[in-house]
């Protein structure tokens, strides 16, 4: 018997949409959680889905990565790859999972909100199958990292790191509870779909997959590059919907959504992409620097994509290129001095050869980050650890949750970006997370950053052992200096011979 | 007296961070506190000079005895920490 070809059948078979008749349309798709914007369910059907893709063909294709990642998975398990990789490297690892694992698990049930409410049945289509993709990122980055628990607990927070008030969870849940967990469906497919993962997600993943690759781990570069594949699919799930809103006079709104769900992603994506690639990364290993990754995978994909779409560049763009070159460098140097409070053990990557690399990509460096990280090295070198630890908290956002800095040293540029609000006063590290404030201040007006915790008596004792106990981190969780201070041999060397000359 | 926190900005570090002070603390003292976690942990200490309290964005510098409680500061205000040299 003869099969219809699929695009014979697609449009019709997928245009689920009815005029109800025993409630009405807004009972059928609640505004909260539709987003109709105003739209009735017909300007939604010209939604024009750019992957048309059949249940069945799914299915088959899924089939074939997973089998893919799981048999080279179960190839390389007894090769001790983990075992013999770079510090480092694990830490990379570590970071990455924790991050993502679960996000893609919370993923699902945003796709699962445009499944059920977007008003535009190809919408439903292409975010059914999206959140069947989610859900197969969610268990394989749990079940990936499983095999090394044993190993290094660490690992476990692949699985544990959503359900704790570590800092930097609290500032990836706050940026995903605003951009997927409580955005209506067309919102969702703006600000998680169209925003964060045509870019970013690309360059997490692709850009992993490659350092990956380069440090012999070719486990992890399998897994993120089979998941990669699927985000490029599911992420064009808001481009047309892009285009249906500019066609009905809603660009103003469109716009904005972009904005927001741009800078929060590039903010997240400074604390957890940048410290990799440029300092835990081995030095022979990386492919390019974080900025140069930014400028080939963000900013030239999205200046394309907007102009594409009619829409503009974010107001912000000027502020946001010169950033990509500063802000990962505050985030690495915190993350590293507050290391006891993170879940892997951040690599400090500041030999003198690393320097060097840094020197290069980022003209300045020594005479800024340098001149910080000159004063740990001292101490290290010197012994005098209690001062290369912290004894208070970093004042982090009231947007992004992260901590609020700039550039130090002969550059010194830190400002805060203060904003009163109804007898409270708020701080944010930049005048773009401000203005994420403003456009809907009570929807953030509420949160209570980690500082804002503290400060309240929520943290007891009020001592690093309080602030460990309440961010959930075990004995032999802590972080510390990836390398165990290895790398200030060859600053103690460089001492001496200075000494005998 | 009563626990005051502020944040602090300091001048040559990479980020700001809390610091608790008290209402009858004077800016010299304000500066000190700051200090202990900024200088010989991520600036170095520059010999011969001081440490001055301002309002973050002002030119002018609070009076060195002036006390917490008397410079209308609201709890967690930004001060800038500034390293200067005294005159003469
Ligand atoms: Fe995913
Ligand atoms: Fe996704």
């Amino acid at each position: 018997m003869a099969v219809l070809n699929r695009m014979d059948w697609y449009d019709l078979a997928r245009s689920t949409n009815w005029t109800p008749t025993y409630v009405t349309e807004d009972e059928l798709f609640p505004p909260q959680l539709s987003g109709a914007f105003g739209l009735p369910q017909n300007a939604w059907e010209k939604y024009d889905e750019p992957y048309k893709q059949t249940y069945p063909e799914y299915v088959k294709v899924q089939r074939d990565k997973d089998a893919g990642a799981y048999s080279v998975k179960a190839a390389l398990e007894r090769s001790r790859i983990f075992e013999n990789a770079d510090p480092g490297w694990k830490s990379v690892m570590k970071a990455h999972y924790g991050a993502i694992a679960r996000g893609e698990y919370a993923a699902a049930s945003a796709e699962a909100r445009m499944m059920r409410f977007s008003k535009a049945p190809g919408m439903r289509n292409m975010s059914t199958l999206g959140c069947m993709d989610e859900i197969r990122h969610g268990q394989m980055q749990l079940y990936f990292p499983h095999e090394h628990v044993s190993k290094d607990r660490q690992m476990d927070w692949a699985f544990k790191a959503y359900d704790t008030n570590e800092w930097a969870m609290i500032a990836a849940r706050h940026f995903f509870d605003d951009i997927m967990m409580t955005r209506d469906a067309i919102s969702v497919s703006i600000m998680l779909t169209f925003s964060f993962e045509t870019g970013f997600t690309n360059m997490q993943f692709l850009g992993l997959a490659a350092d990956a690759a380069e440090a012999g781990d070719h486990t992890f570069a399998n897994l993120i590059s089979s998941i990669q594949t699927d985000e490029s699919r599911h992420a064009q799930i808001g481009g047309p919907a892009l285009k249906i809103l500019i066609e009905n006079g809603q660009k103003a709104e469109a716009q904005k959504r972009v904005d927001i769900a741009v800078w929060g992603a590039w903010k997240l994506f400074s604390v957890l992409t940048g410290p990799i690639m440029d300092y835990y990364t081995p030095l022979e290993h990386r492919k390019q620097s974080f900025k140069e990754f930014m400028e080939e995978w963000i900013v030239a994909q999205f200046e394309r994509a907007l102009t594409d779409m009619g829409l503009e560049l974010p107001w912000y763009w000027d502020i946001f290129l010169k950033d990509i070159a500063e802000t990962h460098h505050g985030m690495h140097l915190g993350s590293y001095y507050w290391r006891p409070t993170v879940w892997w053990n951040p690599a400090a990557g500041v030999t003198p050869a690393e320097r060097d690399w840094l020197e290069e990509k980022y003209p300045g460096w020594n005479d800024t980050w340098g001149q910080c990280w000159d004063v740990i090295i001292d101490n290290v070198v010197d012994g005098n650890m209690a001062l290369a630890y912290p004894e208070t908290l970093p004042y982090v956002c009231n947007m992004c949750q992260l901590p609020i800095l700039g550039t130090p040293g002969k550059n010194w540029n830190v400002k805060d970006y203060p904003l009163e609000y109804k007898g409270r006063l708020y701080h944010f590290g930049s005048e773009v997370d401000r203005w994420v404030f403003e456009q809907e201040p009570e929807r953030y007006a509420g949160h209570l950053s980690i500082v804002d915790r503290f400060l309240a008596g929520m943290i007891q004792p009020m001592n690093l052992e309080g602030a460990l106990a309440y961010m959930n981190i075990a004995p032999g969780e802590m972080g510390d200096d990836a390398h165990n201070y290895a790398w200030a041999e060859v600053y103690r060397a460089l001492r001496e011979t200075r000494k005998a000359g | 007296m009563a626990l005051f926190p502020l944040t602090s900005n300091f001048e040559g570090d990479f980020v700001l961070q809390l610091v608790a002070v008290d209402t009858e603390n004077t800016m010299d003292e304000v500066a000190a506190a700051a200090a202990v976690h900024s200088v010989g942990r991520r600036v170095r200490a520059r010999p011969g000079h001081i440490l001055r309290i301002r309002r973050q964005g002002a030119d002018e510098f609070l009076p060195r005895t002036m006390k917490v409680a008397e410079s209308g500061l609201k709890p967690t205000e930004t001060v800038e920490v500034i390293w200067q040299m005294p005159h003469g």
